[in-house]
């Protein structure tokens, strides 16, 4: 087990109404998953992943990695801790545009202050997996949306991360573009055991989950393994 | 890599920073160029009216500045000189003996003011041969006087005509003396061409009883920014129960006050130029970091350090503002070197203004990397108060807010 989620609450209070985003979430995901969280909108999808990435904190309940209760880090520590072991992927991509598509890619290896050998020699084994090789030295700008959602993947799988965490990843990708990008994810989620959680409501990326778990109001209202 | 990240965002948006680039170059350029002109101005107004008159340093009997007489000179003796000569950066001295008269010829009498000075080392200085209108100047076994152009003018004296010259001499002894006008001469300054009189000091020394007296050593040397070093060193070795050594701040408060009103209502205008500049650097930097709130949110949540984001916004800020800096200075230095060697010459009716204060109507700039270095400073002082804003925004992001922009 290497994340376990325990009673899980994230309110929010900001509005008049009460919003209980994450209400009560008891899950625990192991090395190797690849794993859907499904739902319809507003159901605490993403507010989910955010509380397992460190980047919101939780109501109460708590959120462990690796026997670490992630809610006991300085917002410093915090970040070092996703720095070393959380990868994410975003539906907008997110890479930061003054940089090549080869730099975006090896950026947290820098951040981790990685040698330069180690950096290039896992970014062209990584462009050749995805299959993006030739497009190290283009800016973003000028990559199609599969191409750019692919150096995402590449940055969130460069520095060997314990787990990544998909937010519709495919959600702006055609057909083509996403089953591509699912292959390729699947592939390394078996060749390097890393844990993929999604939040989605795509059908294509519920289909190649090994488990989904849906969420409806904040709950876990089924968790089905080896769904593929 | 921090680097280069800021690097290319300043590029980014390629227009907003040669805009902001250009604003900053505009101004401090023509803060430089402004400032040089006006420090340049001031500083001719102090040559023409204290470094070729009065002198940036007088050594005088302690008691002289406050009551200007004839009885507080000093009996030079060549101890004494050679203490003032034997400091630091001193080039030479100028006797002088000033004192009043009433000069009369015919039937005009008029209050004058006596000179005595040594006639080849007061000439260096005050450049009176120059000024010279009629007749010839004076050498030291001369027993003429030379007499300002507006003086000889009321009393309706001419070159070669006698003037009778009646006052107090040392210790209260009458002082009485008729002397031969050996020239006239058209001091720049109107008020001292209404009653100058210059005579050879050895003349001056016998007309009032004074054998060997002076009034006033002028230290002669060449940087007047050591004025107050030299005057602080002189002082010290100087017998000051006896002697006090003087600078031309103290001698001429007036002028002090001028120029530092002057100084200040630059410095006021060049303020309302800062607070236009740093209006432009602050919109630039507050809009580069709005823009960018959800980029620095994915940056921290993929692992970044805030610390290291400031200091990617602490590189842009710089750069952009130094780069500005560059440019002014850059544009601004050959203006400034241009104008130091070719002044601009006053014409027409401000020219005589100016003239009749005795000032030169020209107006030179100043070559001083000080008013450069101020410049730079005052900008990276804008760039670090625009900068606060990053500062506090990077500080403050909250991540999950930024990442829904």
């Amino acid at each position: 087990m290497i994340i376990e989620t325990k009673n899980l609450h994230k309110t929010y209070t900001e509005t008049e109404v009460e919003v209980k985003a994450v209400n009560g979430i008891d899950l625990s995901f192991e090395e190797g998953e690849f794993t859907a969280i499904v739902g319809p909108s507003g159901c605490g999808k993403t507010t989910f992943l955010n509380l397992l990435g460190g980047l919101d904190a939780p109501t109460s309940g708590s959120v462990s990695i690796d026997g670490t209760d992630i809610s006991s880090l300085t917002s410093k520590q915090m970040i070092d801790f996703r720095l070393n072991n959380i990868g994410f992927v975003f539906q907008a991509y997110n890479l930061i545009p003054v940089l090549t598509a080869k730099e975006n890619a090896e950026f947290i290896m820098q951040l981790q202050n990685r040698p330069k050998e180690e950096r290039e020699s896992r970014i062209a084994e990584l462009f050749k997996a995805i299959g993006i090789e030739g497009k190290e030295n283009i800016k973003p700008g000028r990559l199609s949306g599969g191409q750019q959602q692919r150096v995402a993947v590449a940055r969130a799988l460069a520095s060997k991360p314990k787990f990544i965490l998909a937010d519709e990843p495919t959600a702006n990708l055609d057909s083509k573009a996403t089953a591509e990008l699912l292959d390729i994810m699947h592939e390394l989620n078996r060749q390097e055991r890393i844990t993929f959680i999604f939040a989605t409501h795509d059908k294509r990326v519920i289909d190649r989950a090994e488990r989904v778990i849906t969420l409806e109001d904040g709950k876990v209202v089924s968790d089905i393994a080896g769904a593929q | 890599m921090n680097l280069r990240i800021a690097w290319r965002n300043l590029w980014r948006n390629r227009k907003r920073t040669l805009i902001t680039v250009s604003l900053i170059a505009l101004s401090v350029s023509l803060a430089v160029f402004m400032r040089s002109f006006q420090e340049g101005s001031y500083a001719k107004m102090i040559e023409n009216a204290i470094g070729n008159f009065t002198g940036y340093v007088q050594v005088h009997q302690k008691d002289y500045w406050g009551d200007r007489s004839i009885d507080n000179g000093i009996d030079v003796s060549d101890s004494l000189i050679n203490t003032i000569l034997s400091t630091k950066d001193v080039e030479g001295v100028n006797l002088r003996l000033e004192s009043f008269a009433l000069a009369s010829h015919n039937v005009s009498t008029k209050g004058a003011l006596i000179m005595g000075i040594v006639p080849k080392a007061g000439d260096e200085m005050l450049n009176i041969k120059s000024k010279i209108i009629k007749g010839d100047y004076i050498t030291d076994s001369d027993k003429s006087i030379i007499i300002g152009s507006k003086l000889a003018n009321f009393l309706d004296i001419d070159v070669s005509d006698t003037l009778v010259l009646l006052g107090q001499g040392h210790w209260g002894q009458s002082a009485v003396g008729a002397y031969s006008v050996k020239g006239i001469v058209k001091m720049p300054i109107a008020t001292l061409d209404r009653r100058i009189i210059f005579m050879p000091l050895s003349l001056a020394q016998e007309y009032y009883s004074f054998p060997d007296g002076v009034t006033s050593i002028v230290v002669r040397f060449s940087d007047s920014n050591e004025t107050r070093s030299i005057t602080k060193e002189l002082n010290s070795k100087l017998d000051t129960t006896m002697y006090r050594a003087i600078a031309w701040q103290d001698m001429s408060p007036e002028m002090v006050q001028q120029i530092e009103s002057d100084r200040i209502s630059g410095i006021f205008m060049l303020g309302i130029l800062y607070m236009i500049i740093a209006f432009g650097v602050f919109g630039t930097v507050l809009m580069m970091t709005e823009e960018r709130k959800k980029e620095y949110a994915v940056m921290i949540s993929i692992g970044m350090q805030k610390t290291k984001l400031i200091t990617i916004s602490f590189y842009e800020t710089i750069i952009m503002n130094l780069f500005g800096v560059i440019v002014g200075v850059l544009i601004a230095i050959p203006l400034v070197v241009y104008f130091h060697y070719y002044p601009i010459v006053m014409t027409g009716q401000a020219a005589k203004s100016i003239e009749k204060l005795g000032i030169e109507p020209v107006m030179p700039t100043i070559l001083s990397s000080q008013i450069i270095l101020n410049q730079v400073f005052v900008i990276i002082s804008i760039s670090l108060v625009a900068f606060i804003y990053p500062l506090t925004a990077i500080f403050k992001l909250n991540v999950i807010k930024a990442m829904k922009r």
